[in-house]
C-alpha cells in the first residue's frame, strides 16, 4: 500500500525516510526481481518520492531560535 | 580588656586577612597534592612545599586551568579560616600554571588521564545523521564563526530548526556556560549537538580543553560535532566529539549535505529505477514472449503427431478399400469371411459396398 505522500504538507515528511526508502527500490530493481505488479508499484511509488523530495529541496529557509540558558 | 566571641573572632581575623591581602598581586607557589571536587561544585586541593602545606578551595567555575596532582601552579586570592570547623585554607580566585610549557604539561596530563579513560575511542564515534532537522547549537552569537557557521548552512540545506544556546567561549566563567548549555541541549530532542568558535591562542582555547566540557560532550546522548577555527593544536573537545569539523565553516558541511549535489543524486536515483524499470519490462515481455514461442512450437509438434496419427489410423480404416471396389462378405452371424470353405449353395451372405450392404445367395 502506497502512502498519502501526496497530500502529505512538506514539513512533516520525513526526508531521511523517503530518501531511504527512495535508495531501496533503486537497489529492488538493481537485485531484479521478477514480479510484474510489484515492480509497477515500486516504480510508481519511486517516482513519487522522487517528485516529494525534490519539492522538499525547494525549501530554503531555516529557523533560529535563541535559547536562554536557565541559572541553575 | 575586650572578650570576643568565636564568630567575632574568626570574622575579625578572615576581615584581616582581606584587608591586608592583595589578591592581584601576590601569589602562592607550590605543588598540587590530593586535587578533588566535591559536589560538582568546589574544588580542593593541598598545595605544598618540601616543608608546609596549605589547603587551597575555590568554586569550580572559578577553575581555569586544567588542575592535576603533582602539577606546579600558582594561587591567586585570599586566606580565610572556615568559622564552622575553624579550618584555615586558602580561598583562591584565580590559578596560574606556573614555569616554562607548565599549561601543555598540564593539558598533555589530563589529556593522558581522559585517553585511559577510554574518552577518545574511535570506536564509540556515532555517526551524525544524514539528514540532520533539529540542531543544538552551542556558540557564541557574536563569534564570526557563529555566523560562518550559519551562513554555510543557508548555503547548503533549508527547512532545519535551529535552537542557539548562546555562551561565552572563553574567559572566566566559559565552561561553565558550555557545559550547562550541553547539558540542557540534553533534554531537548535534536538530531545534532554542534559546539564552535573561532580559532585563538592556547590559553584562548581553554575552555576546550576543559576537563568539564569533554567529559559533558563524552556523555551526552546526541550526536556531537565540534570544530574551532584553522588551529594547529587541537582540543580535546574536538577529540571527544563524535565528528570534528576542522572549521565552523566545516562543520556546517559536515552537518547537511548540499541541496545541489542532493538533487543531482535524486535526479540519479530517479533515472536509475526508470532505466531499470525500462530495462526489466523490455525482459519480462521478452521472457513472455519466450514462453508463447515454446508453448506454440510444442503445439505444433503435438498437432503434427495428431495428423499422422489419423493418418494411419485412416490407413487401417478397411471403408477405403471397399471404396476402391472391394467388397467385405459376410455370412448370417455377421462373421467375417474370406474364404469358400464350408459354404454350400443357398447360403445366405451380406456384401458391404461403398454405399451399402446387399444380401445375396451362393449358387
Amino acid at each position: 500500500m502506497l502512502s498519502p505522500l501526496n497530500n502529505m504538507p512538506s514539513k512533516k515528511l520525513d526526508f531521511g525516510k523517503s530518501f531511504t526508502e527512495l535508495e531501496e527500490i533503486a537497489e529492488w530493481f538493481e537485485k531484479g526481481e521478477p514480479d510484474l505488479d510489484k515492480g509497477l508499484e515500486k516504480f510508481e511509488r519511486a517516482m513519487e518520492l522522487a517528485q516529494v523530495l525534490k519539492e522538499r529541496l525547494k525549501q530554503a529557509e531555516n529557523k533560529i531560535k535563541e535559547i536562554k540558558l536557565r541559572h541553575e | 580588656m575586650q572578650i570576643m566571641t568565636v564568630s567575632g573572632f574568626l570574622a575579625y581575623v578572615n576581615e584581616t586577612f582581606k584587608a591586608i591581602w592583595d589578591t592581584t598581586e601576590v601569589a602562592i607557589e607550590g605543588e598540587v597534592s590530593g586535587y578533588r571536587l566535591s559536589q560538582g561544585q568546589w574544588a580542593s586541593f593541598d598545595l605544598k612545599d618540601a616543608e608546609a602545606l596549605v589547603n587551597v578551595f575555590l568554586p569550580v567555575w572559578k577553575l581555569n586551568v586544567p588542575i592535576q596532582d603533582g602539577l606546579r601552579v600558582r594561587v591567586f586570592g585570599c586566606p580565610r579560616v572556615y568559622p564552622k570547623y575553624g579550618k584555615f585554607s586558602f580561598s583562591a580566585e584565580r590559578i596560574e600554571i606556573a614555569g616554562e610549557g607548565g599549561l601543555r604539561k598540564a593539558l598533555a596530563l589530563l589529556h593522558q588521564k581522559l585517553e585511559q579513560e577510554g574518552l577518545f575511542d574511535s570506536a564509540r564515534k556515532r555517526p551524525l545523521p544524514r539528514f540532520p532537522e533539529r540542531i543544538a547549537l552551542i556558540a557564541s552569537r557574536e563569534s564570526a564563526a557563529y555566523g560562518d557557521f550559519i551562513r554555510i548552512l543557508h548555503e547548503r540545506w533549508g527547512g532545519l530548526s535551529i535552537d542557539l544556546y548562546h555562551v561565552l567561549v572563553q574567559g572566566e566563567g566559559a565552561p561553565v556556560q558550555i557545559v550547562r548549555a550541553i547539558h540542557e541541549a540534553g533534554r531537548g530532542e535534536y538530531d545534532a549537538l554542534v559546539l564552535t568558535r573561532g580559532g585563538g591562542s592556547l590559553e584562548e582555547l581553554m575552555s576546550f580543553n576543559d576537563e568539564r566540557v569533554v567529559r559533558a560532550l563524552f556523555s551526552s546522548k546526541i550526536p556531537t560535532l565540534v570544530g574551532i577555527g584553522h588551529e594547529r593544536d587541537i582540543t580535546m573537545a574536538e577529540e571527544v566529539a563524535d565528528v570534528r569539523g576542522s572549521t565552523p565553516t566545516d562543520c556546517a558541511r559536515r552537518l547537511v549535505p548540499d541541496r545541489t549535489e542532493l538533487l543531482y543524486a535524486l535526479s540519479h536515483l530517479q533515472e536509475g529505477v526508470s532505466e531499470t524499470f525500462l530495462a526489466k519490462m523490455v525482459e519480462w515481455t521478452e521472457q513472455c514472449d519466450d514462453v508463447v514461442l515454446k508453448a506454440s512450437r510444442w503445439v505444433a509438434t503435438l498437432s503434427e503427431r495428431i495428423t499422422s496419427m489419423i493418418r494411419l489410423f485412416q490407413s487401417f480404416d478397411p471403408r477405403a478399400v471397399v471404396k476402391r471396389g472391394y467388397a467385405i462378405v459376410r455370412d448370417r452371424s455377421g462373421k467375417v469371411r474370406t474364404s469358400i470353405k464350408g459354404m454350400t449353395t443357398k447360403d445366405k451372405l451380406a456384401l458391404e459396398m461403398r454405399d451399402g450392404t446387399i444380401a445375396v445367395s451362393v449358387e
